[in-house]
C-alpha cells in the first residue's frame, strides 16, 4: 500500500514536472491591426508575458485546469478568456476594444471655447489669460479677444454675437455671479472683480450651452476654481500703479488675501481726461478654504468682501461745458461654498453648492442721492452617474434655486423686485463610440417674479472626421427674465427666449489649430417700450409702457487660428468673426442693428518667450468696424456708423527666481499709437449737440512687480504674471 | 494525534507559503535589478511582468511601486503627449493601491514627486502651478517620513538641473543637491533586495555633466 502511494506521488509529479503548458497567441484591435506591448497574464499567477512588436506572445506554465487569461494595455479595455491546461499548446486570438478616453475621444466644440490644462481639444490654456497683451489679465477682456464676442469700449461686460451684455451670465463653480464687475459708472468700463489664477478652468460659451445653466439668452461664462495645491506655506506681496496686495497662503489650504486700491499714480503718470473729485479707492479681503478629505469629498469655500469709493465729474450733455457728479459708495460681498463626494469609486459623483452675494451703491448723481441694492441667495446640487465604456459617458440632474432681492432708490422714488427662480435639468453626455458624442438636455425653470414656467430643449453632438479633426453642432432654446429695468414697473412681462444654432469645424495638428464655425440665433418676446419717442441714453431708466413683442435675429461665422509650432517659444492667433444682426427691442421703434454691434472684428495675438532671460513679451492688434449711431429722435433711415475702433496692445513681464522667492516685473501698453477711438455719441436734450464718447486714457501705460516668497512650487511660471 | 495532524498541516502550510515567498523573492530581485538596469530599452515588458505579480500578490506594495515606476519612466521616452498621459494615468492607479498597502512609506513619496515631474513634462507651462506643488509636497513629505532617503535629494536635484537658470535652476544649483544625494546613498541599505535602490549612478552621471 505504501510503496503504490509513494509510486503514485513519483508519477504524479513526474507528470506535473512535465505537464507544462505552452500558451501563444496574438493580440489585435477589433479592427485586426496588430497591438505592441500587450500584458498577458494568467490569473493568480506570475506567468504570462508581453506580446512583442507583432502583437505576438507564447509563454509556459506549471499550471493546470481551467484558468482565466488576462489581457490589458493602455487605452483598451481589459479582456479575458478562459483556457484549458493540459500539456497540450494552447492558441489564442484575442482582440481589443478601445477605450474611450482623453486622447481618442471627440468633444462636444460647438459654441464653446475652453482653457483648461488637462482636457484635450481645447483651444486656450488657463495662463494664455494673463500672458495675452490687450486681455490685462482680466478674464472677459481676454474672452473679447475671441471670435463671437464684440468689442464694446464703453461698457463691461461680454457682448456675444448680437447679444447685450445682459445676456451673458458669469458662472462660478455652477453659482451665477450676480456682480462679476466693478460697479458701474457711464462710460468707463470696469473690470471683473476676480483674479484669473483663482481659476483652473474657464470655458466661454458662444451659444447652444448645456441644460446645466440658464438664464442666458446668449453665452454663459463658466469659470472653475482651483483645487488644492499642494501643502506649502507662501506669501505674495504685489505692488502696482493702482493698487497694493498681500497674500497668504498656509499649508495650501487656506489663503487669505487683502488689497488697497488707489489709482492716484497711474493718473500722474498717464495723461488722461478724467475729472475726479475723489480718485477711486478701495479696500476688499478675500479667504479661501480648499481642502481634500479622506473619504473622496472636497470642500471649497470662497469670501470675498469690498468696499470700493468714487466721485467723478462727468460731462452734463444737456447744458454745454458744464458737469454733473457721480458719486459711487460700492459694497459688494460674495461667497461660495462646494463640496463635492465621489460615492462607490467614482461611479457617482455630487456636486453641490450654497452661494451668497450682496452688493451696494450709494449713489450721488448731481444732487440727486439713489441707491442701489441687490441681493441672490442660491442653492444648487447637480448629481452625476458615469456608464459606458471606460466611464467615458455621463448622465446629470440636478436642481437649483435663487433668492432674489433687488432694489433702486431714486429720491423719494422706490423700486423693488422679488424673484423666487427655480430649475430642475438633467442632461445626458453619450459617446456611442470614440468618434461620436451625443448630448441631449432638458430644463425647466419657474419665476415667481413674473409667475411663469418653461421648459426647454438642449442637444449637441460632435463627430470625429479623422485623427485631428471633428464637426460639431448644437442647439436649443434658451429663456431669460427681463432686466430688472422693467420689470420694476410692469410684472406682467414674460420670459424673453432665443433659439441657437451653431455647426463647428475643427482641426487640430502638431501645435496649430484652425477653427470655424457658423451660427443662426432667432430673438422672440424680447421687451419692447411701447409708444415713446427714441432716446440713445443707454442709462436712462424705462418708464414706458412696455410688451414682450419684439424679436431679432443674429447670423454670421467666424475663424480661429492658432500656430504655436512655426515659432519656437512663439504663440500667434488670428481670429475673425462676421456678424449680421438686428433686433426690434426695448426702446427701438424697428428691427435694426443694435447699437452694440460691429460687423467685423478681428485681432492678431502674438506671444514670445525668451527662455534665457525669462521674459515673455506679447503684441495684439485688434480692430472692429463701425458700430451704427442712433440719435435723439432718430428717424432709422440712413444708419450712420462710428469710425472703426483700432488697437495694438504690448506686454511684457520678467521672472527672477532663487531658492525661496520670486519676484515678477511687468509692463503694458495699451493702445500703442495712441489713436483716438469713439465708441459713440452722447446728446443734448434737443439733439442737436453730441458728444464723442472716447476711452478715458488714450494710450495707457501700467506696470508693476510681485513677490512671492516662501515655500515655492518649483518653477511657479503662473505666478510671474500676477497683475 | 490531532495535534500532531495540526502541526504537520502547518508546517506544510508554512513550507508553501516559504515557497511562495521565495518564488516571490527570488521574482522580484531579479525585476527589481533589471529594471533599475534599463537605460535604453522600452520598460513596457518589465511595467507588464511586476503588473502581473501585482495582481498575484494583493498585499505587497512593491510590484505596484514598480509597475508605475517603469509606466513613469516609459513616458519619457514617449513623443506624443495624449500617449503620455494615458501611461500616467495608469501609473496613478497604481501608485495609489502602493499606498494603501503601505501608507506613509517615503519611497512611495519619492515616486509621487517623479510621478508629478512626467505629469509636468508633458505641459509645462500650464503644468506648473498644480504638479510644481504636488512635487514639492511629495519630496516633503518623504523628508520628513525618511531624513535618510537619498532618492529625496537626488529627485530634487534632476528637477533644479533641468530647470532655466532664469527660473531659479541650473546646473550650479543642482550640484550640491547630488552631493548630498551621494553622502546619503554611502550610507543607505535598502530594506529588501528589491526595495528602490535607484539614483546613485545617475547621480555620478549629473555630477560629472556638471562643470
Amino acid at each position: 500500500m505504501k510503496k503504490l502511494f509513494t509510486f503514485l506521488i513519483t508519477i504524479l509529479s513526474i507528470i506535473s514536472a512535465n505537464a507544462q503548458t505552452v500558451v501563444s497567441g496574438k493580440i489585435t484591435d477589433k479592427k485586426g491591426e496588430i497591438l505592441p506591448f500587450a500584458n498577458i497574464a494568467l490569473e493568480g499567477t506570475y506567468d504570462g508575458a508581453s506580446a512583442d512588436e507583432n502583437g505576438k506572445f507564447s509563454f509556459t506554465t506549471d499550471e493546470k485546469g481551467t484558468k482565466k487569461l488576462l489581457v490589458t494595455m493602455v487605452g483598451f479595455l481589459n479582456a479575458q478568456k478562459e483556457i484549458q491546461l493540459n500539456g497540450q499548446k494552447v492558441e489564442v486570438e484575442i482582440k481589443l476594444e478601445e477605450t474611450i478616453n482623453s486622447l481618442n475621444a471627440v468633444v462636444v466644440t460647438a459654441g464653446m471655447f475652453e482653457a483648461s490644462d488637462e482636457k484635450k481639444m481645447v483651444m486656450l490654456k488657463p495662463l494664455d489669460i494673463v500672458t495675452t497683451a490687450g486681455g490685462n489679465a482680466d478674464i472677459v477682456s481676454v474672452m473679447q479677444l475671441l471670435p463671437g464676442s464684440n468689442r464694446v469700449g464703453e461698457r463691461e461686460g461680454l457682448f456675444v454675437r448680437g447679444g447685450s451684455a445682459n445676456e451673458t451670465k458669469t458662472v462660478i463653480d455652477g453659482m451665477i455671479v450676480q456682480n462679476p464687475f466693478f460697479s458701474s459708472t457711464p462710460d468707463v468700463p470696469q473690470r471683473g472683480r476676480f483674479d484669473p489664477f483663482m481659476f483652473k478652468g474657464t470655458a466661454f460659451s458662444t451659444g447652444g450651452y448645456s441644460a446645466l445653466y440658464g438664464q442666458a439668452l446668449s453665452s454663459v461664462l463658466l469659470l472653475n476654481t482651483q483645487d488644492k495645491l499642494g501643502e506649502n506655506t507662501s506669501t505674495t506681496a504685489s505692488l502696482n500703479l493702482a493698487s497694493a496686495a498681500v497674500s497668504h497662503t498656509h499649508k495650501g489650504w487656506l489663503t487669505g488675501t487683502l488689497y488697497y486700491s488707489n489709482i492716484t499714480p497711474l493718473i500722474k503718470l498717464v495723461k488722461n481726461n478724467y475729472d475726479f473729485e475723489k480718485v477711486p479707492e478701495g479696500v476688499g479681503a478675500s479667504v479661501s478654504v480648499n481642502e481634500n478629505f479622506k473619504n473622496n469629498s472636497s470642500l471649497k469655500i470662497y469670501g470675498t468682501f469690498a468696499d470700493n469709493r468714487s466721485a467723478i465729474n462727468l460731462p452734463n450733455y444737456d447744458v454745454e461745458n458744464t458737469k454733473y457728479l457721480f458719486a459711487n459708495t460700492n459694497r459688494n460681498a460674495f461667497t461660495n461654498a462646494s463640496y463635492r463626494q465621489s460615492y462607490k469609486d467614482g461611479l457617482w459623483v455630487l456636486n453641490s453648492g450654497v452661494s451668497y452675494s450682496k452688493n451696494i451703491d450709494n449713489l450721488k448723481i448731481g444732487n440727486v442721492m439713489a441707491d442701489r441694492e441687490d441681493e441672490r441667495t442660491q442653492l444648487r446640487a447637480v448629481m452625476s452617474r458615469l456608464y459606458g465604456n471606460n466611464r467615458s459617458s455621463t448622465f446629470n440632474f440636478g436642481a437649483e434655486t435663487h433668492w432674489i432681492n433687488v432694489s433702486n432708490q431714486f429720491e423719494q422714488n422706490l423700486a423693488t423686485l422679488k424673484d423666487h427662480y427655480t430649475a430642475i435639468f438633467a442632461e445626458s453626455e453619450m459617446f456611442a463610440s470614440p468618434q461620436l458624442a451625443i448630448r441631449l438636455g432638458a430644463r425647466a425653470e419657474y419665476s415667481s417674479a413674473i409667475g411663469k414656467y418653461n421648459a426647454v430643449p438642449r442637444i449637441s453632438m460632435a463627430y470625429k472626421t479623422g485623427k485631428y479633426s471633428q464637426v460639431s453642432l448644437a442647439g436649443g432654446r434658451f429663456y431669460q427674465n427681463p432686466d430688472k429695468e422693467y420689470l420694476y414697473l410692469n410684472k406682467n412681462l414674460g420670459f424673453e427666449s432665443s433659439d441657437h444654432i451653431i455647426a463647428n469645424y475643427q482641426i487640430m495638428k502638431l501645435g496649430r489649430t484652425f477653427r470655424t464655425e457658423v451660427f443662426y440665433k432667432k430673438y422672440d418676446n424680447l421687451v419692447v417700450e411701447k409708444g415713446q419717442a427714441f432716446d440713445p441714453n443707454p442709462y436712462r431708466f424705462p418708464t414706458g409702457q412696455t410688451d414682450n413683442s419684439g424679436n431679432g435675429f443674429a447670423q454670421g461665422f467666424d475663424m480661429f487660428f492658432r500656430d504655436q509650432k512655426s515659432l519656437k517659444n512663439g504663440d500667434v492667433w488670428l481670429t475673425y468673426s462676421f456678424l449680421d444682426t438686428e433686433r426690434y427691442f426695448r426702446n427701438y421703434p424697428k428691427s435694426v442693428m443694435p447699437y452694440f454691434a460691429s460687423k467685423h472684428n478681428m485681432s492678431v495675438v502674438y506671444k514670445q518667450f525668451f527662455t534665457k532671460i525669462a521674459t515673455n513679451v506679447g503684441l495684439t492688434f485688434s480692430q472692429s468696424s463701425g458700430r451704427p449711431v442712433y440719435g435723439i429722435n432718430e428717424i432709422f433711415g440712413k444708419v450712420e456708423m462710428t469710425k472703426p475702433y483700432q488697437n495694438v496692445s504690448f506686454m511684457a513681464s520678467k521672472i527672477k527666481q532663487t531658492a525661496n522667492s520670486f519676484l515678477v516685473f511687468y509692463a503694458i501698453v495699451d493702445n500703442v499709437l495712441g489713436r483716438n477711438n469713439v465708441f459713440g455719441y452722447r446728446y443734448s436734450a434737443d439733439g442737436t449737440k453730441r458728444y464723442e464718447v472716447n476711452p478715458p486714457m488714450k494710450r495707457m501705460i501700467f506696470f508693476g512687480v510681485s513677490w512671492t516668497f516662501g515655500k515655492l512650487n518649483g518653477r511657479s511660471k503662473e505666478a510671474d504674471l500676477n497683475f | 494525534m490531532k495535534k500532531l495532524v495540526l502541526s504537520i498541516a502547518l508546517a506544510i502550510g508554512s513550507v508553501a507559503v516559504f515557497a511562495q515567498n521565495e518564488k516571490f523573492v527570488a521574482t522580484m530581485t531579479e525585476q527589481a535589478a533589471a529594471i533599475q538596469a534599463n537605460y535604453e530599452g522600452s520598460y513596457m515588458p518589465m511595467a507588464n511582468k511586476m503588473e502581473r505579480i501585482a495582481a498575484a500578490e494583493a498585499k505587497e506594495w512593491t510590484p505596484q511601486y514598480w509597475s508605475a515606476y517603469c509606466l513613469i519612466n516609459e513616458t519619457f521616452k514617449l513623443k506624443e503627449a495624449g500617449e503620455k498621459d494615458l501611461l500616467l494615468e495608469k501609473a496613478e492607479v497604481f501608485i495609489e493601491k502602493a499606498e494603501m498597502l503601505s501608507p506613509n512609506n517615503d519611497e512611495i513619496e519619492v515616486l509621487k514627486a517623479q510621478y508629478a515631474m512626467a505629469k509636468l513634462s508633458v505641459d509645462p507651462m500650464s503644468r506648473w502651478q498644480k504638479y510644481g506643488a504636488d512635487f514639492q509636497t511629495a519630496l516633503k513629505r518623504a523628508e520628513e517620513i525618511n531624513p535618510e532617503n537619498p532618492r529625496v535629494p537626488y529627485v530634487m536635484g534632476t528637477n533644479i538641473f533641468y530647470t532655466p537658470e532664469g527660473f531659479g535652476g541650473g546646473q550650479a544649483k543642482a550640484k550640491p543637491y547630488f552631493e548630498k544625494a551621494l553622502a546619503k546613498f554611502s550610507t543607505f541599505k535598502s530594506a529588501t533586495a528589491y526595495a528602490p535602490n535607484w539614483g546613485k549612478e545617475a547621480s555620478n552621471y549629473f555630477l560629472s555633466q556638471i562643470k
